[in-house]
């Protein structure tokens, strides 16, 4: 049915689009304005001459940042680390939040309880740090994705979700003679596809930008993901200036141009914004389930 | 900010845990090795014959290092020294952010590195903890390279009482870092003499702001050694006046350029952002012609003159010697500090082949061939000077300081200008700048001074509340009537107890 619209009502409309152009115009502004700087010449970044249109183009500038030793050990870090990551910890949420669904399980609040726990209190960085160690994953790869495998709130997400699945529909395959597990597999996982595919993003998106416990647990130049790389690169360029007393002229002489900056963000934030793109569809459904019941 | 302040404490606790059974001991006996505080054997400079403890295989060096931005394992220089010293050596960085919490973790947990190269700062806070190796025994016995390439001066600067912690790294030698550019074109439009003193600066500022209407000065420092050179205050920290040491907050003229300053910036004759401009504004103002000069340093020398020139290919810089003040004396200060120390942990189970790796590092040749590479390859000698052979040079050795552990102070000054002839705008401002420098240079007595606790906790905290207060003076919005109270307050957070630990120390020097 189409209601008659009124004057106020398109008005209302018209400021709307208006509104959100801008809002829209605001955010995307700083990135083109990067993207611009990195295609331009040094000389132009430095004086500022550059808007929202490259000067004296070049691609020098993404050449010089895809042919970095670091930079590419650092995305292939970053690659790993993501899809590795998701699958592991999609796997084990779904895993966990399956059976916490099920009034039948005994004990379900207090397990519920310890998971929520953990939200709320964790042991402090020390502790964590010492755990580790002792765990002797300091400096390697996986220690960027086994720590925080499960993320608690986001266990809760997918339990809700399961727990508006008709039992009927499961037990429907009990009778067919199927498993717990294959009930799990081939019935309520097909049918969480939508609140599967939001966490998968939350999962991928927390770990492509992830710098801190590489941060903490890296030691190695070449097993620094990729967030950790650009961090490095942006405050190492101003922080060398810092103590100007005590200056390190050796890394004076070395800091990176603006423009090779610029490139490297760009570089560094492409592969993740396409993601986007891929997975809206179940995005805008998987935060609409769930929230009404009934 | 809290999680920073908790971590903060964390480690400190840590480390003082980890350390203190260690670090009591070392006290307590002086000439005896305190017994480490992990399982590896105590005994490590127990007097055993040279050959015994370096024969057999050699074992592979584990090397923590400060943060930079390029893979040391895999840079050409780490073959090199590998292949010529027989010692493979891995490297470790520090994170860009928050490297003295990430390295006093390190040290908690015992990590076992066989070389660090630290900062000033972390080089006193391990010393004091007493997380480091007295090196005296074991530079007797394997270091006589780096006892006949270091200064005795160097060497007190990484010594507490008597006793040796670590190897200090020479700096570069002596430079000026920056002078006063101001555009030549607009000078000689405006018929406009170079300024010498302050009075004929500020005359300077004020026509190019009437008739230009341009930003006549452009930066970002609260102290800015150009201007304040000509009240006899200059970056160092700390000055001798009277035989005292005194610091450079209680300097007497400083309330005087601070007046200065201010009276710039409130006639619009100084950036009116200058509270919050960084030094990349300052270069985008100089080089888009919105500003008329700025102090330019000789590493950023390139990058600036090519900018300029592009925006505006008439024009030029005009390099503005030392301003001078009213006895005509134009002071630099310098830090003749070292720049990096090579310390090894307790802990470490390499310690002879530690130490025996720098030593080698330090000979004639290798030495040489580590700093500027091969002649004919990556270096070539024309007047007794040594000049970079492009793109070899930049290609191969640019990142080759890295990998110093010490060096020798009678030829690295010379090796290290090598790095400066890169490129041809680099040199020349470069060579005017030590040129215009020449006697002008004034250094920090506190250079080469011993850790001093109070000294290394107070500095850095007071120096950035140092520098905030004066900003606020130069844009005037507080009152240099409250310039008194606030030297109270930097006195009351330690000033004072930093002053009098200087003090003492510096008798002891004379």
């Amino acid at each position: 049915m189409r209601h008659k619209t009124s004057f106020l009502d398109k008005l209302f409309v018209a400021s709307n689009y208006i509104f959100f152009i801008l809002m829209g115009v605001i955010t995307i502004f700083p990135f083109l304005n990067l993207i611009a700087k990195s295609m331009s010449s040094e000389a132009a970044v430095i004086s500022g001459q550059v808007n929202l249109l490259p000067v004296d183009l070049q691609f020098g500038t993404y050449s010089y940042v895809i042919s970095d030793k670091l930079f590419q050990s650092a995305f292939m870090n970053s690659v790993i680390v993501t899809l590795v990551g998701t699958l592991l910890s999609l796997m084990m949420t779904s895993l966990a939040a399956y059976p916490l669904s099920k009034p039948r399980l005994r004990g379900r609040k207090i397990f519920v309880l310890m998971f929520v726990f953990t939200m709320l209190f964790s042991g402090g960085l020390i502790p964590t740090y010492l755990l580790i160690r002792e765990l002797g994953l300091i400096n390697e790869l996986p220690v960027l994705f086994l720590p925080g495998m499960i993320s608690v709130f986001n266990m809760l997400v997918i339990k809700s979700y399961f727990e508006t699945i008709p039992d009927a529909l499961e037990e429907s395959a009990k009778i067919d003679g199927a498993s717990n597990f294959r009930t799990f597999l081939q019935v309520v996982l097909p049918l969480s596809l939508p609140v599967l595919a939001t966490i998968a993003l939350f999962y991928a998106v927390g770990f492509w930008n992830d710098f801190f416990s590489a941060m903490i647990y890296i030691n190695s130049p070449d097993l620094k993901p990729l967030q950790l790389y650009l961090k490095e690169l942006l405050a190492s360029a101003n922080n060398v200036f810092l103590n100007m007393e005590m200056i390190d002229i050796d890394r004076a002489m070395n800091v990176s141009p603006q423009a090779i900056q610029a490139a490297s963000i760009i570089v560094a934030t492409i592969p993740i914004l396409l993601v986007y793109p891929f997975l809206q569809k179940y995005f805008v459904k998987g935060v609409m389930l769930g929230s009404v019941k009934g | 900010m809290k999680k920073t302040i908790t971590l903060l404490m964390l480690i400190a606790v840590m480390i003082v845990s980890a350390c203190s059974g260690s670090g009591n001991g070392g006290k307590t006996n002086n000439n005896k090795e305190s017994a480490a505080p992990t399982n590896n054997t105590a005994a490590t400079n127990a007097p055993q014959p040279t050959e015994d403890v370096l024969a057999g295989d050699k074992p592979q060096l584990r090397q923590l290092q400060p943060f930079d931005r390029f893979d040391p394992n895999s840079y050409i220089t780490a073959k090199f020294l590998e292949e010529k010293t027989g010692y493979k050596t891995t490297y470790e960085m520090l994170p860009e952010e928050l490297p003295n919490e990430k390295l006093n973790l390190l040290m908690a947990n015992q990590e076992k590195y066989d070389i660090m190269r630290l900062s000033k700062e972390q080089f006193f806070t391990l010393a004091e903890a007493g997380a480091l190796e007295p090196l005296n025994d074991l530079i007797d016995k394997y270091g006589a390279n780096l006892k006949a390439g270091i200064k005795e001066t160097t060497w007190a600067a990484a010594s507490v009482d008597e006793k040796i912690y670590a190897i200090p790294q020479g700096g570069t030698g002596i430079y000026a870092g920056t002078t006063l550019v101001v555009r030549q074109d607009w000078m000689e439009e405006l018929s406009l003499e170079v300024p010498t003193n302050k009075d004929e600066l500020y005359e300077v500022l004020k026509t190019i702001k009437a008739k230009k209407n341009v930003i006549p000065l452009t930066g970002q420092l609260s102290v800015m050694p150009e201007i304040a050179a000509m009240f006899g205050i200059t970056s160092n920290s700390w000055i001798e006046m009277d035989g005292k040491l005194v610091h450079q907050a209680e300097h007497p003229r400083m309330k005087e350029y601070l007046a200065f300053m201010n009276k710039l910036y409130s006639e619009g004759l100084i950036d009116s952002e200058w509270p919050i401009n960084t030094g990349s504004v300052a270069i985008e103002r100089f080089t888009s012609g919105q500003a008329a000069m700025m102090s330019l340093a000789w590493w950023s020398a390139p990058a600036v003159v090519n900018a300029l020139n592009r925006n505006f290919p008439d024009a030029n810089y005009l390099v503005i010697p030392g301003l001078k003040d009213e006895q005509g004396n134009s002071p630099i200060g310098v830090n003749t500090g070292i720049s990096y120390f090579m310390a090894i942990p307790k802990w470490s189970t390499n310690k002879e082949h530690a130490m025996n790796y720098m030593n080698v590092k330090l000979e004639e040749e290798l030495f040489k061939e580590l700093v500027i590479g091969q002649e004919g390859v990556h270096h070539k000698v024309e007047d007794g000077k040594y000049f970079p052979i492009l793109p070899k040079f930049d290609e191969e050795l640019n990142n080759a300081s890295f990998f110093l552990t010490g060096v020798d102070e009678s030829v690295y000054s010379t090796y290290w200008q090598a790095r400066v002839r890169k490129d041809p705008i680099l040199f020349n401002y470069f060579e005017e700048l030590q040129r215009l420098a020449e006697g002008r240079f004034v250094i920090d007595p506190m250079s080469n001074a011993p850790p001093i606790a109070s000294v290394s906790e107070n500095s850095q905290k007071l120096s950035k509340f140092s520098n905030d207060t004066y900003l606020q003076f130069i844009a005037g919005t507080a009152s240099l009537d409250t310039f008194d109270s606030y030297l109270a307050q930097w006195k009351a957070d330690g000033g004072e107890a930093m002053t009098k630990d200087a003090n003492e120390w510096f008798s002891t020097t004379k």
